[in-house]
Formats: C-alpha cells, structure tokens, sequence
C-alpha cells in the first residue's frame, strides 16, 4: 500500500478550543450550542479531544455532550471531505431526480448520504429543502449553489471540484 | 422536615375535596387520593418532565376549562380536577396507541411483565383492539457491558432512566440520541456503558427496555415470588427485593412502594448484583476438621459436641476468661445476641467484641454522648428534607451510595445545601444551588472540624450566651479551640479561612442539618478527636442555633449498629448497660488478637468475621490465630481466617435466614429468609442455639422471634421498634449530661523522610467486606484492584497507567496495579482494602493512624 493511503493521526491543535471555552459568558450547558459551532467554525468538525476539554470546562457527561451533538445533523464528529455536497431531498428536487444524483454518487464515489470518500474530497449530505424549488434538482457544494442540475450530467459538475 | 413551610392548597378532583401543599403536582396528589391517572414518564423521585403526554386531565379554574398534563401541572386553590373525560381519554388512548405500533408485545418474555405500565395503561383505556398498522422495529439488544442489557425495541423514550441516571445517581451516562423518530437513550456513540452500576435505571424503566443481565431469569417478574429483605452489605440499610422461582434466588429488584425501606427503591451495584453470593459452589458445603492442615468433612453433631467439649476442658483449665468470641458486624441482631449470651451466660466470659468495637472503640461513646447531649438525630427517611447536609470524608458513591441518592433528592425538591468535604476530590454532582466543597489535606480532620466550631464562637454565628447557659463547660471548650486559628488551620488543611466561614455561615442559618461521617475518619489515627470535634460542632449549632442537627456514628457494614447496640462489646451489655461487677476480670478482649499470640486466650470462636482481610493490622490477626490453641470460624466461604481454624463451619446467607440487622442511622430492619438455608449449611442462629444445647445449658429461645422478644425485654430502646416498619430506635432512659468533649491538641505527624506517601484505604465502590469477590456480576465490573496516585506523584516516579506500583512500609510491601487519577491528592496512595491478593492491611505496623509509604514501578 502506497504512503500516501495511510492515516496519519494529526495532532490537534487545542489552543483555538480553550479560547473560544474562556470566552464564554459563564461555564454552563446554556452556551453549549454556541461553544459548538464556533469550535466546529474552527476544525470544520469537532474533534474527539476538543470535546473533552469542552465536557471538563463546561462540567457535562459525555452522553448529554454527544447527545446534543447528535440532535444536530449539522455537527460533525468526523473529518468531512473538503467539499460538502447539501444535496437537495424535498420533494420538488426528489421528482425532478435527486434520488438518480445520490445513485450516480454512490457509484463513482462509494458513499452514501453522511459518509466522506476515501479521498476526503466530498461528504454527502441531504437536505430536506433548501427553498429553492423553482431551481430543482439543487446542490449546494462546498460554498457554491448549483440550481437545475441535470443529473445525467452531476458526475460532471463534481469533477470539476478537486482536492 | 424542612424548615420552609409551603401553604396548604383546596381544590376538588372529581367532586371530592382535597388538599396539598402548594405546588405539589396533580398527578402526586391524585394518586395519593386513590384514584388511577394513566401515565408513563412520571416518577415522584423525579422532576416533572411530560414526555409521554398521557396523564391529560381537565381542569376547571377560575370559570375557565382546560386540558393540562397532570405531571406537570400544579393544584391551585379551588382547582377542580376531571379525571377521565372521554376527551382526555381520546388523547391519552392516542399517544399510548402510537406507541403500541412500535413496541413489541413480547410480554411472555419481558422482564417487566406484569409490573408494566404500559400494560396497565392499555388496559385502562381499553385500548386491546389496534386502530393502527403494526410496524415493529427489530434492532439487535446492545449487551455491550457486564450488567445492563438495552433492547431498544421496548424503549418508549419516557426518558425515566436517563432522568434517573442523572438526578437521583448524579452520573449521567445515558442521554437522548438523534432525534425525531430516530430518537434513542444510551451512551455517546453506543460506547459500552460506564457507570456505577447502580441500575436505577432497570427500576425506573416502564417496558423492560433495560434489563439485570445477572440473572438468567427472564419474563414474567409477576410470577416470581417476592420477599422484602434487607441488604447484606453496607450500613445504609436498604430494602431489596429478592426475587425467587421455586426456591431460588433469581434476582434482587428494588421496591419503589411507598414506604417500604428507607431506601425509596433506590440500589447500589453491590445491592442489587451482589446476589451471586448465595447460590455458589464455593460455599463452605459442611462442617470442616482440620486434620494437619487438610480440612476434612464431619457431621454437624461431631462439630458442636467438639467445641462444647473443647469449651468445658477450657475453662475448667484455664478459667471462663480464656475463651473469646469475635461477634460480626454483618450477623443478625438476634445471632449477635446469642452470641454474647452463650459467652456471658453460658461459658462465663465477657471476652466479645467486634472488629468496629475493637478498631474505634470510642464510636459508641460518641454516640452515647450525642444522646447525653440531646441530640437524637432523625430517621434517615427525612435526609431528603434537610436544609443543609454536611457529608463529612466520606467518598458517598462508594460508601453510602443510596445516602447519595436521598441528599440529590433533597437537592432538587428541598433545596438542600450540600457540603463535601473530603481529602480527595471526588465526584458528587448533584442539582443544589450551594455546594461548598472542601478539598483538604489528609488526615487534618479534626483541624477541620475544631475550626469550624472556633468560626461558630468566634463570629458569634451561634447564640453563645444561649450555648453558655446550658453547656456548662463552655469555656472549657473555647480555651481548647485556642490552637485552630485560622493560619494553623490553612498550614494543616490547605482550606483558607473565608472557605471555612462560608461553611460556618451555610451551618448557622437556621436549618435542619444533617452530618454524614465517613469511617475514613475513624482510620485518620485521630478518629476520636475528630468525632469529638463534630460533636461539639452538632451541640454548638443545636444549643445556639436554630432548627435541628442530626449526626450518627460511622458504620461500615448492615449490622455495625446492631452488634453494638447487642453488647457484643466488653465494655458494654446490651443496650449499652456498662458491664457490672459480675465480670470483675482482666479485660483481654479489648486487645482481642494481642492476647491471642500472648497466650492469654485459649479459646477463640469468630462469628462470620475474616479480621485476616478485614481488620487495619494484618500481622497481629495472623499471630493470633496462629496461636491460639482452639479457633472455631463459623463462615459462608472458606476465608483467610479460616484456613487458620481448627474447625470450620458453614452458615447461612442474608436470603436464607431470619432476624433484624439495624443500620447506622439506627433502623432496626427485618431480614426474611427467601430460600430455604442452602445443602448442608445451617443459620448462626441455629448454630449456637445448638451449641448451648450441647453445653448442656439450652437456650429459652426456640427461634427468631423468640430472640427478637427477648431483646425487647432486655434493651428498653428496642421495645416499642417495628422492624416492619423501618423504625428508628430512640434513646431511652439517658440521663442528659449535657457537655463538649474537650481533646487536647497535637499537631499533626510529619510523614517520614524515607516513606513519604500516606496510604488511603476503604472499600471500593463495587466491593464490600469478604464475599462481593464470590460475586461474579460484582467481579465483571470491579475485576481488578487498582492504585490510584496523583498526576504529579506518577511523573515523580515515572509511572504512568498500567504500570505495576511497588508499595513499601516500614513492615511490608505489595504490588498492585496502578492508574492516575487527579482526585487523589499529591502524596496520596489511595488503595482499595477489597481484594485478597492486595492485602493493604499487611502495610501497616502495628501503629495506630495513617500508614506512612514509598512507591515506585515495579520491575
């Protein structure tokens, strides 16, 4: 196996995690939610490590912290791909084929909704309405929106987005 | 009771009057009045929290209709409550109806069959035909951990036991996951649970979602055969639930019924796993000779005509005062007594003690002086109504767990104040708004509370001139407290002075107090001064303040109390009547196992005690039994102690016999055989009426409550206790000696250059006395003996988890496994007492107080 396939188990810089914890207001599960998404702004997701200095900081269990980081499909426990694909599912973008554009994904790239490939480029993910239905089927991929895809032609679009 | 008095409310549930205390919820009071609400989520232990939305009831209020959920909905003055409308009816039958598509109806092989709720609601409502599809789910049961099996397809997601997890054990291991339909309880990221193990959760969970895993028996718990017992194990004294099937014992359930035990059918790990104790074959099967150090089996009658025999060539020899017995703090009351009859009356000797009495021989005398001083401390039953709670070394999860859960209770619902002080900084999380934790130097206990006493006199928090008028040696006491200033304070406790007169503050006010002593305080090497030093504190703050304190003596085990309170002691009879002139002898017990290898006794019978494990100094025990030429153990497995003995004899578990055992709060509880006494073994009760037959000088007493009748006759305090009832004895006939016990004061001892670690050892949190190890639910989850030191002590020595920890005394040295663990101070071993092949109490010399040692990594 090549080099370049191995993990490699980076470090993770805390330093970012225990300010944005000394910031807070008062040490209480009130700030949580808030402490959450300012610390996945940071790694992009939140990192095993970062949350246990939030569990000792904020003084919750580690079930309620995961409890709450699982209510919200927008928190991410792993490392996604570079791009995240926010795949359309409502029912105007489903008629008009989001279900053939999660198909063609699987097949070229081997993940289904909420799994990143290999390569760390793309993390899957549906959305039940982005409120854009005139535009269906829609994406928005990593900062870009995508209206009326065809999707024949979606692995193209993809293509055009490299690592 | 609590202080703060809440106004009485008038309000109607279907027509009739009733009244409650304001703010109490329509659903408590409705079931109090008898009449059934449907509901699922509710538990009065908890907070209110209306997940399952099926206890609607309309209510009629200020000329207003309206549909609340009657877990959360408070009465309010001239509310009228409608129970059972046909439109509350049509919602509640909704939500339980949905909640049928989902839920498999495997009831035959549920564990909750029976006792469902769910089963008792869809009765209620009348809800046997479905109106919707069935979609059942089928996830695999998650048995990731020893104990406690999830099958999630029974789960309605009440949330009782993720409420339960974290508002009565204060743990919270378990949660909500996802959400929406995906919505689950467990662990983060299914993680195989880590906890206490107390399974409250398996109590409070409806379904049968959470399942004991102890035990093989599945389905059906309606048809097991119930009996209410008391636990074995430590001095809280709960009340278990031991359910059985055509004579064995299948499993220990809690009991939530109110008013049975002190307990609220809260457990701990040890009580309800620890059952694996009594059908096991390592018990002792017979009566066992030791024949040149092989144990060979003879007949019970063989047995006792050997040791009456033995007796009487004893003291016709060497005289009445050579044979001495050894009581037991987990035997019941009526088998201490006997006991202590068969020596006093029977043989002639007043040679008994006890390994508490014989350790802290001073605890009684602080009980007795709390009494002289009129403090009688409260039932246990009213901890979760106190205003302040003092939980004075005493690491509660591990020690009194289900002590935890009441002062939480308390925490939320009264509003109780909780103080924790300890020398390590151990987990207590609980909901109270106060909480003064007080993390202070080992061994500077009664620095501490001699302190805390000077605060009270010196900031006039206590009305002196009251304390002065009814105390007389008052100023005996303040001329005392004259070394605890606040510098030599902070140089022995590491506490600063604003700390303490926070605590001092929070004490004052006026409040009903209760003080929790750990027995680590009896193991400080000043257990006396520092009981004194809490004493004096409880009669400061109950001559000059205002409300009431309650403090008790520490116990370890279920019947520390009890065997005590039978005068297994030489210094007293039972009911602490002083021992007269009738034994004017030299008093050899006091220095039970010194005068064994002295050749003083000749004669030592051990009533289901292993003092080899269980007493502080191993090396006096194992001369002792070494010596002495006749040693009688009488035991349920074959234990250190008696593989010294010369005759062994089997008895009989908690489940097998009959009798009261009273805790350290002093409740005399019953003990209810559940199965019949197991092969060949027989109950102490038996065993020594037996012996006083073959002595030739039988017993009145026939059984049990024979026994029981004849205390009440002997000890005034046990004459009007309804061991059914959970009673608490009172103190009768104490003559009020009101006065402090003034100690003098000593600095405290410097460790020793070359051994500059102190050791701390007690019982581990899933691990009691000698028999939890023959548990195998109890060894699943506390498998091996751990070490725990400090973060900067490892870095010290290099040591880091796992490694193996060589620990030194002056007199001995052991290996064990170790882990870091920040709760433990910097110069602290900390070592759990429970394992035989960690024999901690090998450290020590001799000495009294904290053992002084060295560690380093074992090669």
């Amino acid at each position: 196996m090549a080099d370049t396939d191995q993990v490699v188990e980076e470090e993770i810089d805390l330093a970012p995690t225990q300010k944005i914890l000394d910031a807070l207001p008062e040490k209480s599960r009130r700030y949580l939610i808030p402490a959450l998404q300012k610390i996945q702004g940071v790694y992009r997701y939140l990192p095993e490590p970062a949350m246990e200095l939030v569990m000792m900081d904020i003084g919750i269990s580690k079930a309620q912290l995961y409890g709450v980081i699982s209510f919200f499909p927008k928190f991410l426990i792993e490392e996604p791909g570079k791009y995240i694909i926010n795949l359309c599912y409502g029912t105007a973008c489903f008629v008009k084929g989001a279900e053939i554009i999660v198909n063609k994904i699987h097949e070229c790239y081997k993940i289904k909704p909420g799994q990143t490939d290999a390569s760390k480029l793309f993390t899957l993910q549906t959305a039940s309405c982005l409120g854009n239905c005139g535009a269906a089927p829609m994406a928005i991929i990593g900062e870009d929106t995508h209206g009326t895809i065809d999707p024949e032609k979606s692995l193209e679009l993809l293509a055009s987005y490299k690592l | 009771m609590s202080v703060t008095v809440r106004e009485t409310i008038n309000f109607t549930i279907d027509g009739k009057p009733a009244t409650a205390p304001e703010g109490t919820i329509i659903l408590e009071v409705a079931q109090k009045y008898g009449f059934e609400v449907t509901n699922l989520c509710y538990n009065k232990k908890l907070k209110p929290f209306a997940a399952c939305r099926t206890c609607m009831v309309e209510v009629r209020h200020n000329g207003k209709k309206e549909l609340v959920y009657s877990c959360t909905h408070p009465v309010a003055e001239g509310m009228e409550v409608i129970i059972h409308t046909e439109e509350t009816d049509r919602y509640n039958s909704a939500n339980i109806e949905m909640l049928l598509v989902e839920h498999p109806l495997d009831c035959p092989i549920c564990d909750k069959s029976g006792v469902c709720p769910l089963q008792d609601n869809t009765e209620l409502l009348e809800l046997q035909k479905p109106r919707f599809e069935i979609q059942r789910r089928n996830e695999p049961s998650i048995k990731t951990n020893p104990l406690i099996e999830f099958y999630l397809n029974r789960c309605i997601v009440c949330g009782l036991c993720v409420r339960a997890c974290d508002e009565i054990q204060g743990v919270q291991a378990l949660d909500f996951h996802q959400r929406g339909m995906k919505a689950s309880i467990g662990t983060a990221n299914d993680e195989p649970l880590d906890c206490e193990f107390c399974g409250q959760c398996i109590t409070v969970c409806p379904t049968g979602a959470l399942m004991d895993m102890s035990s093989d028996a599945r389905g059906l718990a309606a048809l097991f055969k119930n009996t209410n017992t008391t636990c074995s194990y430590c001095s809280w004294g709960c009340t278990v639930q031991l359910e059985t099937k055509k004579n064995k014992l299948v499993r220990i359930t809690a009991d939530e019924t109110p008013g049975v035990g002190i307990n609220e059918g809260n457990l701990c790990a040890k009580g309800r796993f620890g059952h694996g104790i009594v059908h096991n074959d390592e018990r002792i099967q017979s009566p066992l000779i030791n024949q040149g150090g092989t144990f060979q089996e003879i007949g019970w009658d063989e047995a006792i005509e050997m040791i009456a025999e033995r007796a009487k060539t004893t003291i016709n020899r060497n005289g009445a005062e050579s044979l001495a017995g050894l009581a037991s703090e987990k035997l019941t009351n009526e088998e201490n007594y006997l006991f202590q009859k068969l020596f006093r009356n029977n043989y002639g000797s007043n040679q008994i003690n006890n390994l508490q009495n014989l350790q802290a021989p001073y605890v009684n005398d602080f009980m007795l002086n709390c009494f002289e001083n009129g403090i009688e401390s409260k039932p246990v039953t009213e901890l979760d109504q106190a205003d302040v709670v003092l939980i004075f070394n005493s690491d509660l999860p591990s020690e009194y767990p289900v002590g935890g859960n009441s002062i939480r209770k308390g925490a939320i619902f009264t509003g109780t104040r909780v103080i924790f002080a300890n020398p390590r900084n151990m987990r207590f999380d609980h909901e109270s708004r106060i909480d003064i934790r007080l993390i202070y130097n080992q061994d500077a206990d009664f620095m501490l509370a001699n302190r805390l006493c000077r605060i009270l006199i010196d900031e006039n928090l206590v009305d002196t001139a009251k304390v002065q008028e009814q105390i007389p040696n008052f100023n005996d006491l303040v001329a005392s407290l004259a070394p605890y200033t606040a510098d030599a304070t902070k140089k022995a406790t590491g506490l600063t002075n604003e700390q303490l007169k926070r605590t001092a503050t929070q004490l004052a006010e006026k409040a009903d107090r209760a003080l929790i002593i750990g027995n680590d305080v009896l193991n400080t090497g000043k257990g006396k001064e520092t009981l004194n030093a809490l004493l004096n504190l409880a009669i400061l703050l109950n001559a000059g303040g205002e409300g009431s304190v309650s403090i008790y003596p520490p116990r370890e085990h279920c019947n520390s109390q009890g065997v005590n309170d039978m005068g297994a002691t030489p210094q007293y009879l039972p009911g602490y009547r002083p021992v007269n002139d009738a034994f004017e002898h030299e008093n050899l017990a006091d220095e039970l196992f010194e005068n064994c290898a002295n050749g003083k006794i000749k004669f030592l019978h051990i009533a289901g005690e292993d003092p080899m494990t269980s007493y502080k100094s191993r090396s006096i025990v194992e001369q002792a039994l070494d010596t002495v030429p006749f040693l009688v153990v009488q035991d349920i497995y074959m234990s250190e102690t008696a593989r010294k003995a010369n005759l062994i004899l089997p008895t009989a578990t908690f489940a097998e016999k009959e009798g009261t055992v009273t805790n350290m709060t002093r409740h005399v509880q019953k003990v209810v055989p559940a199965i019949p006494v197991q092969g060949k073994a027989k109950s102490d009760l038996e065993i020594f009426h037996n012996l006083a037959d073959a002595l030739g000088s039988p017993f009145k007493s026939k059984s049990s409550s024979d026994v029981l009748e004849e205390i009440r006759q002997t000890i005034p305090a046990y004459k009007d206790v309804d061991p059914a009832r959970h009673e608490q004895w009172k103190p009768s006939g104490v003559t009020a000696k009101p006065a402090f016990q003034i100690c003098a004061f000593e600095e405290l001892k410097a460790s020793k250059r070359d051994f500059s670690m102190k050791l701390l050892t007690n019982n581990h949190m899933f691990h009691i006395g000698s028999y939890t190890h023959f548990s195998k639910a109890l060894t699943d989850i506390g498998p091996d003996c751990f070490a725990e030191i400090n973060p900067k002590d490892a870095k010290k020595s290099e040591l880091v988890n796992g490694d193996t920890l060589l620990v030194e005394s002056s007199q001995a040295n052991l290996k064990v496994q170790m882990k870091i663990n920040p709760a433990v101070p910097a110069g602290m071993v900390y070592i759990p007492k429970n394992w035989p092949e960690v024999p901690v109490n090998a450290l020590r010399n001799g000495e009294d107080g904290t053992v002084h040692v060295k560690i380093s990594k074992s090669e």
